[in-house]
């Protein structure tokens, strides 16, 4: 017999502990939305993988990845946001109430906010393990190249990402050896970046081969690479080996519900919107075109924003909108024929001392009560009858065609 | 299923390690264990080991810089 899980509710959780997770945590906080983050592993995510970052504003002297996250983590606790370290096992997204699962909770939310995050691919060579991240092997050159002026690195693929982040090490590495799987002079990137990587001449292609083994004490020192026809093994002493054979974003759950890109990540809109309402979007699980802290910060706080407005729309349709019968005038105060309109409803109210009467719904800075209640058009004026919105009226706002209703 | 109960404060690493592993053999598949620790390493090595492990592991830190690292046996 399973056990019987518990059930909590909470306005807003949030799937993923990183950058933007936090961030976005921070801002359902600070608008007292109960808020909970669950995360599956280390509090910071990625960034905390990190060792130094300096491209991180607010920061002069630079911080370590796990320093500066938990600054945020600490920032994020401030606004009474709940922390759960577990993974999260199914989700429901669909519907007013959004479902999230971990093995011991049911959790109940308004919102989801999917800040997941995804994870480097690796080449599962032996002892890769013990090297991962600030022991050697790195999956970000703007983060890492800086430690490696002067010195010897290896870079793993072929891809735009490779190259191109191989040309950049170039700028400070003393020499970048590139590991290619593919036969001499085949690149999966495009043809531009491949023909200034073969004219510069801080670059070194080992062609046909893939990594055997990492080899070092506390640190990498040599990467043995094997030639794919021969077998022969080839020792490379480096400092640093940078990994660029692909990325995995942390979708597998979400897959079949939110609408995802050819390789897996999130589809948002400018308001990380997904294509289910209420379900929000930040950070490296996104198809976006930069993926950095100040980036998934940003997301964030635009997804924790957009959280808060969802929620207080959800509410005011309900409790304003709905639960009488009445006209709404929706408008855009910012249109000059909206103005001119609203004088005369204004006047109609006059007119029939109140028995025609109107709430106002001002879209100008936010179309998300609008859309729920299905109007594109301003000015437009809902008619709502018995708890439904019985008509749209676009044109005619005349006494006649209002009266109709009562 | 039973649910037990494992007191590590004031215990560092690898002692809460080592007494989780233990306690865990003792128990069967759908025992859950509760292991209460104030040690940062331990609140990192514990469930680390647990996840390799296959179980399912829940962090609560239910003070300031006091948890309880939840697993699930399921093996």
């Amino acid at each position: 017999m399973p056990r019987e899980k518990k059930v909590e509710e909470y306005d807003v959780v949030i799937i993923g502990g990183g950058a933007a997770g936090m961030t976005a945590g921070i801002y359902c906080g600070r608008a007292r939305l109960k808020t909970l983050i669950i995360e599956m592993a280390l509090v910071g995510g990625l960034a905390t993988y990190t060792n130094e970052i300096e491209n991180y504003p607010g920061f002069p002297e630079g911080s370590t990845g796990l320093g500066l996250m938990e600054l945020f983590q600490q920032q994020t606790k401030k606004f009474d946001v709940k922390f759960k370290g577990t993974d999260v096992k199914s989700v429901e997204l669909e519907g007013e109430v959004k479902i999230v699962e971990t093995f011991r909770t049911t959790y109940k939310a308004k919102v989801v906010i999917i800040a997941s995050g995804g994870r480097p691919r690796i080449t599962n060579a032996e002892n890769e393990e013990e090297f991962l991240f600030d022991k050697g092997i790195s999956f970000c050159a703007t983060c890492d190249a800086a430690a490696n002026t002067d010195k010897d690195v290896l870079i793993i693929g072929s891809g735009d990402a490779a190259i191109e982040e191989g040309m950049f090490l170039t700028k400070f590495a003393n020499k970048v050896y590139i590991s290619i799987m593919h036969e001499d002079g085949k690149m999966d990137c495009n043809e531009i970046a491949k023909s200034e990587a073969c004219e510069n001449s801080k670059m070194e292609f080992i062609w046909n081969t893939v990594v055997k083994r990492f080899e070092g004490d506390n640190h990498l020192r040599t990467v043995v690479l094997e030639n794919l026809r021969t077998g022969e093994e080839i020792p490379i002493d480096i400092d640093t080996c940078f990994e660029f054979i692909g990325y995995i974003p942390n979708t597998e759950i979400f897959k079949d519900q939110i609408c995802l890109s050819e390789r897996g990540y999130v589809l948002v809109n400018d308001k990380m919107e997904t294509n289910i309402e209420g379900v929000f979007s930040a950070g490296d699980v996104n198809e976006k075109f930069l993926k950095q802290i100040a980036t998934a910060v940003g997301d964030g706080a635009v997804a924790g924003y957009a959280a808060e407005r969802y929620i207080a729309e959800t509410a005011q349709y309900s409790s304003q909108i709905l639960t009488r019968d009445h006209f709404v005038y929706v408008y855009d105060a910012s249109c000059v024929n909206c103005q001119n309109r609203l004088r005369e409803i204004e006047a109609l109210e006059v007119e029939t001392n109140g028995k025609i009467s109107f709430s106002k719904v001002d879209v100008y800075k936010s179309k998300g009560l609008s859309n729920r209640m299905g109007v594109s058009v301003f000015p437009s004026i809902a008619v709502v009858r018995s708890g439904e919105i019985v008509d749209v009226l676009t044109d005619d706002f005349s006494r006649v065609r209002l009266e109709s209703y009562l | 299923m039973a649910e037990y109960e494992l007191d590590c404060f004031g215990e560092a690493c690898p002692i809460p390690l080592v007494k989780a592993e233990k306690k865990l053999d003792e128990m069967v598949v759908g025992d859950i264990l509760i292991v209460l620790i104030d040690h940062s390493c331990a609140m990192k090595n514990v469930p680390e080991w647990a996840r390799k492990q296959g179980h399912n592991v829940e962090i609560d830190e239910v003070d300031d810089g006091e948890w309880e690292v939840v697993i699930e046996k399921m093996k």
